[in-house]
C-alpha cells in the first residue's frame, strides 16, 4: 500500500496558476507583465509537480483534502503515480507552449483576454490530474472548457464563432451525461473517490453497471475524440495554433483520455471490468477510430486540419490500449499519453512556424520547406517517423507495449491493426516529408528558419521523442512513474509481465 | 418584555410600520426615503438575524400576540423555513441599495417614496407570512405582499406595465381566493385557525370530501402564486415589464411565497390518515419535470433579456416541485436550499441585466454585443448568475439539482435525473449565449460604445449576489444540515 | 340526497364561485372581470359566515343575561378583513383599468392584444 502524506503541494500547483491567471487578468495589457505572469504560472507550476516525482517514485502519494461541499462530494486533491505522470506531460509542455505562444500571438488581439485563460487553463488541467474524486475531475474537467472556449473563439470571425459553437455543445453534453454518471455512481456505490481496483465492486445490478460505463465513458469519450463523439475537433481548427496545440496534444483531449482511463481503472477497477466485458466494444470502437481517423486524415490537405484527423486516430491508441486490460497494454496507454502529447505538438509548433513564417497552410504549398526551414522540418520528420512507429523513437514504445498487451489479452488481431495504422501513418506523413525534401520548386529557396523562440520550444519537443523513445528507463524519466501506476492499477508486486 | 422578546412580531411590523410611513414623511423629500427605507430594512434584518440564533439555540419558538395563548389568540411561529426571513430581507436591502440610482431614471419623482413604501410592505408581508401560525393570517399578509406586488408592477412606465400588472393582479386575485375559500373550509371542518392545530383536528373531520376540496383549493391557489406550470401564463409579462429591482424581489422573492405555501399546505395535510398525498406529490412531480423543460425552451427561443430570464424562473420552480414531488429527505431538503440559492441567483440575474438595460438603453439581447467591454463588472456578474442558474458546479445552484437529482434515483426515476440534468443543460445553453453575446461579439448598437459601468450602489449589490450566487454552492452542506429538521415532517409523506 | 343537504352551503358557494370564475375567464372587458372576481369573493365569504352558524345560536353579546349557545365570532371577524382585503383589490384593479384605458385606449382585452 502506497504511503499517504498530507502536502500542500497538490492544491498549491493548481492555485499558484489559478492566481498567475489573475495577474494576467489584471495586469496584462502591458506585455511585459503578460509575459512575467504567464511564464510564472507555467513555471511554477512545472517547479511543484516535478519536486514531487521522487516522493512519488519512492511509494507516497500526496494528499490535500480542500472540504465537503455537499454530503459526499468533497473538493480533494491526491497526487498518484497516473495523475502525476499526466501532471509532468502537461506541466513540461506548459512551459514549451507558453514560450511559443508569447512569440506566436505577437501583435495579436485581446491578448489580456488570451494569456489570461491559457494560464487558467493551466491550473485547471493539473487539478484534474490530481483529482482525488470523481467530483473533483468533473468539476475542473467544466472549468477546463469554459476556459478553452474563448481561446478557441480568440479569432471572434464566423468560423471560430461555429466551431466554438460546436466545441461547446459537444463537451457540455459530453460534461452533462457525465453529471448523470457520476449521480448513478454516487447514489450505487456512496462514494466518489477514485481508488485503485475501483468503487464499484459491491454493485450487483448489470444494468446500472453498463448505464455508469456509457455515461461515464461516453461523457469523458467526446474530449477523447472518440468516434462517433469527434466532429469537434476538427472544427476547432480554426483557433490559432498555440491553442490548437493545447487542445490536441496537452490539455482538452488528455484530459479526456485521462478520465477514460480513471474510470476505467479507478471507478470500476480491473477485476470487475473483465467480468462485466464492456471494455471489449469499447476497444472495438477505438480500433475503428484509429483507422477511421487515419483515412480521413489521408485525405486533407490542409496541414492542420491533417493533424486534427491524426490526433483522433492516435487519441484511441489510449482509449485501446486501456481497454484491453492487460498490464503490459495498461503500460503502453500510460506511456502514450506523454509519447503522443510530445510528437504532435513538435507537429503543430512545425506547422504554426510554417505559417508564421511563410503563411502556407496547405500541403501542397510546402514543396522544398525543408530548404527554407531545415531545423524546423527536420524536428517534423523526427515526429512523423515516431508516429509511424520508427524503432527508438517515441511511437514505437507505444506500439511494442500495446502489441505486448493484446497478445496477452488473445487479441492478436490488433497487432494487426497496429501494423495497418502504422502504415497509414507513414501513408500521410511521408508526402509531407517527401514534399518538404525532394520535390523541386523550380525556384531557389532562400534560406528563411523560425525565430529563436518558436524554434527552441520545437527543438526541446522533438528531443523529447527521441528521449522517450531511446531512454525511456532512464532515472528521472516518467517511464518508472507509469510502472508504478500500473502496478497499482492491476494490484501487481514486481514487474510489468 | 424586552425588544428582543418581540422580535418575531417586530419583523413584520418593522417594515411594514416603516413603509407606511414612508409616504406621509417624505412626500415633500422624495429622494430621502431612500435612507428611511434602508434603515428600516437593515433594522428587519438584523432582527431576523436575532431571531435565528435564538432558534439555533433554543429550536423553534412561538409568539402569542397581544398575550392572548394559541388557539384563541394570534400565534406567530419561528422555524428553520422561516429562516428564510433572514435571506429575503437581505435581498430587499440590497435591491433597495440597487434603487437609489436606477428608480429616479424609471419612476417619476413624485412616486418615488411609493415605491419605496411598496417594497417595504412587500418584505413585511413576506415576513409575516412565513413566521405566522394561523391560517387567516396567512390569508392576509398574503395578500399584504400581493396587493403590493401588482403595485409594484404597475410602477413602470409604458403601456405594457399596466396591463402586465392588470393580468397579474387578476390571476394573483383569484388564487388568493381559492386559498381563502380553502381556508374557510378547514375553519368549518375543524373550528380553528390555528395551523397544527388545524392539522390535528382534520382527520377527525367527518366527511372526506371537504378536506379533499380544501387541499385541492390550497395547491391551485399557491400553485398561481408560484408559477407552476401550466399556472406560470402572468410571470414572464408581468416579470419583464416591471422595473428591474422589482422583477427582481418577484422572481426571487414572491414566487417562493407560493412555494412555502405549498409546503405548508403538505406538512398541514400529511397527518390526514384517509387522505393519501401520494397521487398530489405525483401530480406536482410532472407538472415541475414539465415546466423545467418547457422554461428552458420558452427561455430559449426569446429575444428579451428580462423575458428570458423571467422564463428562467419557471424552470427554476420546477425544479423546486420535483423536489417538493419526490418528497425524500434527500430531494426536499435539495428543493428547500434551492428556494433560498435560487432566490439569491434571480436576484443577481434580474439587477445584473438591469443594470446593463439601464446603462445601455437597449434590452434585446443581440444589442447587447460586446457591453462586456464596456461594463465588465456588470456582465461578469450576469456571467456568474447564468452558471449558476443553469447549475454548473460548484455555484449555488448546483446544490438543489444534485439533490434532487439524487432522490430521483433514490426512488427509482432515473428518467426524472434525465429531466433534471437535460434542463440544466438547456439552460446553460441560453446562458452560454447571453455571456458569448456580451463579451465575443463586437459592438452592434452605437449605444453599446457609449455605455459606462454602472454607479458604485448598482455594482455594489450586483457584485454581492453574484459572489453569494458562488460562494453559496461551497456551502451546501451547513445549508443542507440546517433545513434537513424543518423538512422533516414532509418527508414522512413520501 | 342527505349528503347534499347536509352540505347545501358548500354547494351554493361552489356554485357562485364558479359564476364569477366563469366571468372572469370568458370575459374580455375588464371591469367585467373585475366584476367576476367581486362575485367570487361574495361566495367565499358567504361560505365563511355560513361556517360560523350555529343551530338556535345568538348573537355573541357577552352581558348578564346572555344566554348560550352563541354564533361563533370568528368567522364575522375574518370576513371583515376579508372585505378590506377584497375592496383594496378592486379599488387597485380600477386604477389599474383607468390607466390601461389611458394609455391603451380600450379596456377589452382581445382588442389590448392588437395594440401590443
Amino acid at each position: 500500500m502506497p504511503i499517504e502524506l498530507h502536502d500542500l503541494r497538490p492544491v498549491l500547483a493548481p492555485l499558484i496558476s489559478a492566481l498567475c491567471a489573475g495577474g494576467v487578468f489584471v495586469m496584462g495589457t502591458s506585455g511585459r507583465w503578460r509575459a512575467i505572469w504567464s511564464l510564472a504560472a507555467a513555471g511554477l507550476k512545472f517547479v511543484i509537480v516535478w519536486s514531487m516525482l521522487p516522493g512519488t517514485l519512492a511509494g507516497s502519494v500526496y494528499i490535500f483534502r480542500v472540504g465537503e461541499i455537499l454530503p459526499g462530494l468533497s473538493i480533494a486533491f491526491r497526487v498518484d503515480a497516473f495523475g502525476l505522470f499526466y501532471a509532468l506531460v502537461t506541466a513540461t509542455l506548459w512551459v514549451l507552449t507558453t514560450v511559443y505562444a508569447l512569440a506566436y500571438m505577437k501583435g495579436s488581439h485581446a491578448l489580456k483576454r488570451f494569456f489570461g485563460f491559457f494560464a487558467l487553463c493551466i491550473s485547471t488541467t493539473v487539478a484534474i490530474a490530481f483529482a482525488e474524486n470523481l467530483f473533483t475531475l468533473f468539476l475542473f474537467y467544466e472549468l477546463l472548457t469554459v476556459c478553452t472556449y474563448p481561446l478557441v473563439i480568440h479569432d471572434q470571425d464566423a468560423e471560430a464563432r461555429r466551431a466554438g459553437r460546436k466545441y461547446l455543445a459537444y463537451t457540455l453534453c459530453g460534461g452533462a451525461v457525465i453529471l448523470a454518471g457520476m449521480l448513478l455512481v454516487f447514489h450505487s456505490a456512496g462514494t466518489l473517490s477514485l481508488a485503485e481496483g475501483g468503487i464499484l465492486g459491491d454493485v450487483d445490478d448489470h444494468r446500472v453497471l453498463l448505464l455508469i460505463f456509457l455515461t461515464l465513458v461516453g461523457g469523458f469519450g467526446v474530449k477523447a475524440a472518440i468516434m462517433p463523439l469527434h466532429a469537434w475537433l476538427p472544427a476547432a481548427m480554426v483557433a490559432p495554433t498555440p491553442v490548437s496545440a493545447l487542445l490536441h496534444a496537452v490539455a482538452v483531449v488528455k484530459a479526456g483520455a485521462f478520465g477514460v482511463v480513471r474510470v476505467l481503472y479507478d471507478v470500476f477497477g480491473v477485476n470487475l471490468l473483465k467480468s462485466l466485458g464492456f471494455a471489449t466494444w469499447l476497444g472495438y470502437l477505438a480500433g475503428f477510430t484509429i483507422i477511421a481517423g487515419s483515412i480521413m486524415a489521408l485525405r486533407q490537405n490542409r496541414l492542420k486540419a491533417r493533424l486534427a484527423w491524426s490526433t483522433i486516430s492516435q487519441l484511441s491508441y489510449i482509449l485501446l490500449a486501456a481497454s484491453l486490460l492487460t498490464p503490459a497494454a495498461a503500460l503502453a496507454a500510460i506511456i502514450h499519453l506523454a509519447n503522443q502529447a510530445f510528437t504532435k505538438i513538435t507537429m503543430f509548433f512545425v506547422a504554426g512556424a510554417i505559417e508564421h513564417n511563410t503563411g502556407k497552410t496547405h500541403i501542397d504549398q510546402l514543396d522544398g520547406i525543408g530548404y527554407r526551414m531545415p531545423w524546423t522540418m527536420a524536428a517534423f520528420t523526427i515526429a512523423g517517423l515516431s508516429f509511424m512507429g520508427v524503432p527508438l523513437l517515441a511511437g514505437f514504445i507505444t506500439k511494442w507495449y500495446l502489441s505486448l498487451g493484446a497478445l496477452a489479452a488473445d487479441s492478436g488481431g490488433f497487432v494487426a491493426l497496429m501494423a495497418l495504422s502504422g502504415l497509414l501513418n507513414a501513408a500521410y506523413w511521408l508526402p509531407i516529408i517527401y514534399r518538404a525534401y525532394f520535390r523541386e520548386t523550380g525556384i531557389p529557396q532562400l534560406r528563411e528558419e523560425t525565430p529563436w523562440m518558436l524554434l527552441a520550444p520545437i527543438g526541446i519537443c522533438a528531443g523529447y521523442v527521441i528521449l522517450l523513445g531511446t531512454g525511456a528507463q532512464a532515472p528521472l524519466m516518467p517511464f518508472s512513474l507509469a510502472e508504478s501506476a500500473v502496478r497499482l492499477a492491476f494490484g501487481l508486486e514486481g514487474g510489468i509481465p | 418584555m424586552s425588544a428582543a422578546a418581540h422580535g418575531l412580531a417586530l419583523v413584520v411590523l418593522v417594515p411594514i410600520v416603516g413603509g407606511a410611513l414612508i409616504p406621509a414623511l417624505f412626500r415633500r423629500f422624495p429622494t430621502a426615503a431612500w435612507g428611511f427605507a434602508l434603515a428600516s430594512s437593515a433594522l428587519t434584518l438584523a432582527i431576523s438575524i436575532s431571531l435565528i440564533r435564538r432558534l439555533l439555540a433554543e429550536g423553534p419558538f412561538s409568539y402569542a400576540a397581544g398575550g392572548w395563548p394559541p388557539p384563541y389568540g394570534v400565534a406567530l411561529h419561528f422555524d428553520r423555513f422561516g429562516a428564510a426571513i433572514a435571506v429575503f430581507s437581505m435581498i430587499t436591502l440590497l435591491v433597495l441599495i440597487f434603487s437609489r440610482r436606477y428608480i429616479p431614471a424609471v419612476v417619476p419623482i413624485a412616486r418615488i417614496p411609493l415605491y419605496y413604501a411598496l417594497v417595504m410592505i412587500n418584505l413585511g408581508g413576506m415576513n409575516g407570512f412565513l413566521v405566522t401560525g394561523d391560517l387567516f393570517n396567512l390569508f392576509v399578509f398574503m395578500e399584504v405582499f400581493s396587493v403590493s406586488a401588482y403595485a409594484l408592477v404597475a410602477m413602470a412606465r409604458g403601456p405594457q406595465a399596466g396591463l402586465a400588472a392588470i393580468k397579474y393582479l387578476l390571476l394573483g386575485a383569484v388564487s388568493s381566493l381559492l386559498v381563502l375559500f380553502a381556508i374557510g373550509l378547514i375553519f368549518a371542518q375543524t373550528g380553528t385557525l390555528n395551523m397544527a392545530d388545524a392539522a390535528g383536528r382534520l382527520d377527525a373531520a367527518a366527511s372526506i370530501v371537504p378536506t379533499a376540496l380544501a387541499l385541492g383549493a390550497l395547491t391551485i391557489g399557491f400553485m398561481v402564486k408560484a408559477a407552476l406550470f401550466p399556472l406560470h401564463v402572468w410571470l414572464p409579462d408581468a416579470h419583464a415589464s416591471a422595473p428591474a429591482p422589482v422583477s427582481a424581489l418577484l422572481s426571487a422573492v414572491v414566487v417562493k411565497a407560493g412555494v412555502i405555501g405549498i409546503i405548508r399546505t403538505l406538512q398541514t395535510f400529511s397527518d390526514h390518515g384517509s387522505l393519501q398525498l401520494m397521487p398530489l406529490q405525483s401530480l406536482l412531480i410532472w407538472l415541475g419535470a414539465i415546466a423545467v423543460l418547457w422554461g428552458a425552451v420558452a427561455a430559449l427561443v426569446q429575444s428579451d433579456l428580462k423575458r428570458l430570464l423571467a422564463y428562467s424562473t419557471v424552470t427554476n420552480i420546477g425544479y423546486i416541485f420535483i423536489g417538493l414531488g419526490i418528497g425524500s429527505a434527500t430531494a426536499a431538503s435539495g428543493a428547500a436550499v434551492h428556494i433560498i440559492n435560487h432566490a439569491v441567483i434571480k436576484a443577481a440575474l434580474f439587477l445584473a441585466a438591469g443594470a446593463l438595460i439601464h446603462q445601455s438603453g437597449l434590452r434585446h439581447i443581440d444589442d447587447l454585443r460586446g457591453l462586456g467591454e464596456r461594463m465588465p463588472l456588470s456582465a461578469l456578474a450576469l456571467g456568474v448568475a447564468l452558471l449558476a442558474v443553469a447549475g454548473v458546479p460548484p455555484t449555488a445552484g448546483f446544490v438543489g439539482k444534485w439533490q434532487i437529482g439524487l432522490g430521483a434515483l433514490e426512488t427509482g426515476r432515473p428518467l426524472l435525473m434525465g429531466v433534471v440534468i437535460v434542463g440544466g443543460l438547456l439552460v446553460l445553453t441560453y446562458g452560454v449565449r447571453i455571456i458569448n453575446t456580451l463579451f465575443f461579439r463586437p459592438p452592434l448598437h452605437v449605444r453599446v460604445v457609449t455605455s459606462r459601468e454602472a454607479p458604485p450602489s448598482m455594482l455594489a449589490a450586483i457584485l454581492l449576489l453574484a459572489a453569494s450566487s458562488f460562494l453559496l454552492g461551497l456551502a451546501g452542506k451547513p445549508m443542507l444540515d440546517f433545513v434537513a429538521p424543518a423538512i422533516l415532517p414532509l418527508t414522512d409523506t413520501g | 340526497m342527505n349528503v347534499l343537504l347536509t352540505h347545501v352551503d358548500y354547494i351554493a358557494a361552489v356554485a357562485i364561485f364558479l359564476v364569477g370564475l366563469y366571468i372572469l375567464l370568458v370575459k374580455q372587458n375588464l371591469l367585467k372581470k373585475i366584476l367576476g372576481l367581486n362575485i367570487m369573493e361574495t361566495a367565499v365569504f358567504a361560505f365563511i359566515v355560513t361556517a360560523g352558524m350555529t343551530d338556535n345560536g345568538v348573537p355573541p353579546l357577552l352581558g348578564p343575561d346572555a344566554v348560550g349557545p352563541f354564533a361563533s365570532p370568528l368567522p364575522h371577524a375574518l370576513v371583515l378583513t376579508g372585505i378590506v382585503v377584497a375592496v383594496s383589490i378592486t379599488a387597485l384593479a380600477l386604477a389599474l383599468i383607468v390607466r390601461v384605458k389611458r394609455e391603451c385606449g380600450s379596456v377589452e382585452l382581445n382588442e389590448l392584444g392588437k395594440v401590443e
